[in-house]
């Protein structure tokens, strides 16, 4: 039997192989991926237990504590927190709710967000899961990053402290494809800074940034949403990451884009284990 | 004084559009530059000022600030490609492993 017309067909379906893995060696690089990386946040910071990474600086700055913990005599979400509270419990003009969309009546539900939809083949976080409902139920999505979103986030985080992250890679090429994207993101310098997400929060967390300290990676979303005094105002993931580009010097993406979940899935998977501390409150 | 005027638009005519050419050319190539940044989803705040600034200043038909800030722009957007592109080879350093 002549082989040599298979040859290329043979050498063409490896390279696609190297260059695609198949997903169960794709869940095992992002399993060995979480490992390494929460070793590495514990090696940083010996005497910091897991469960402590979800209150950012305030983790690993003694000055920086101290304030916050007089900041939380009377936290400045909390009007937040009861719009959101009230909002999430009003009905629709359909007679439906929140609730009806999200498991458990969306109460303790926030540490499995966001995660990988094999229906839709993409990432869900939170908040692009409350405005789906809404829209779902004949309601106009509301605006991304602040106010009303932020609010409901807020309270929905809130019903779900001291539960670990708990975010799952489904067996699904997408999915790994997914999180692989999010891992370039967060890992790429981009911007006229040459900054990347990883510059600032894995070689430099716990540094000084001029007034800032610098919040481990392990553990940063578990406070969103989050009043910042900077902004004045509640604000959710998204946001951040938006002002975090911007500081970057590079043209933020728009609200929820596909790159922004898919970094937001990354960060939260290597946060498994580490409880929901969210809402918070930062500088 | 009729002649002299027509005399002076005949020399000076070229000049303008000559500005006017550089400049919008200048515009096209920051336009080609920026796109390609944005394909590799890598724009750069400064470039996209430049940008903002080179398209006002030729909408008041000021092509020598239409002309520096296309410049500019291009510059700054090239910058980003490349970082991009230098970026996609090499991330995977930065890994922890």
């Amino acid at each position: 039997m002549n082989i040599r017309p298979l040859i290329p067909v043979a050498l063409a379906a490896c390279l696609l192989g190297g260059a695609a893995p198949a997903p169960a060696d794709g869940l095992a690089v992002a399993a060995a991926d979480q490992k390494a990386f929460q070793a590495f946040f514990k090696d940083r910071f010996p005497t910091l237990p897991l469960a402590e990474f979800g209150n950012g600086p305030y983790a690993v700055n003694a000055e920086m504590r101290k304030q916050w913990e007089d900041i939380m005599q009377f936290p400045p979400y909390d009007f937040a927190l009861d719009e959101g509270k009230t909002a999430f419990e009003t009905k629709f003009a359909n007679g439906k709710s929140y609730a009806d969309c999200f498991e458990n009546g969306g109460i303790g539900v926030r540490q499995n967000f966001p995660y990988f939809d094999t229906k839709t083949g993409e990432v869900i976080t939170l908040d692009l899961a409350i405005n789906r409902c809404r829209e779902a139920n004949g309601e106009k999505p509301l605006k991304y990053q602040t106010g009303l979103i932020a609010s409901i986030d807020a309270y929905m985080a809130e019903t779900s402290r001291d539960k670990p992250f708990n975010i799952k890679i489904p067996d699904d090429p997408r999915a790994v494809a997914a999180y692989e994207a999010g891992k370039e993101f967060f890992y790429t310098r981009r911007g006229q800074l040459n900054f990347a997400c990883a510059s600032c929060h894995v070689t430099s967390s716990g540094d000084r940034m001029r007034g800032d300290i610098l919040a481990p990676a392990l553990g940063i979303l578990a406070a969103f949403p989050i009043y910042r005094s900077d902004w004045g105002s509640m604000g959710t993931i998204d946001r951040r990451f938006t002002s975090c580009s911007s500081q970057m010097r590079s043209e933020p993406l728009p609200p929820e884009d596909p790159a922004y979940r898919n970094v937001e899935y990354f960060l939260s998977y290597m946060s498994n284990g580490v409880p929901i501390t969210g809402p918070g409150t930062r500088p | 004084m009729k002649r002299l005027l027509v005399a002076f638009l005949l020399v000076a005519a070229p000049a303008f559009a000559a500005d006017q050419t550089a400049a919008t050319a200048a515009l096209a190539a920051a336009d080609q530059a920026e796109a390609q940044a944005g394909q590799l989803g890598n724009r750069w705040v400064p470039a996209e000022a430049a940008l903002k600034a080179a398209r006002a200043a030729a909408a008041k038909q000021d092509w020598d600030t239409a002309l520096i800030e296309a410049t500019r722009a291009k510059a700054y957007a090239e910058r980003a490609v490349e970082q991009a592109k230098e970026q996609k080879m090499v991330w995977q350093e930065a890994v922890i492993k």
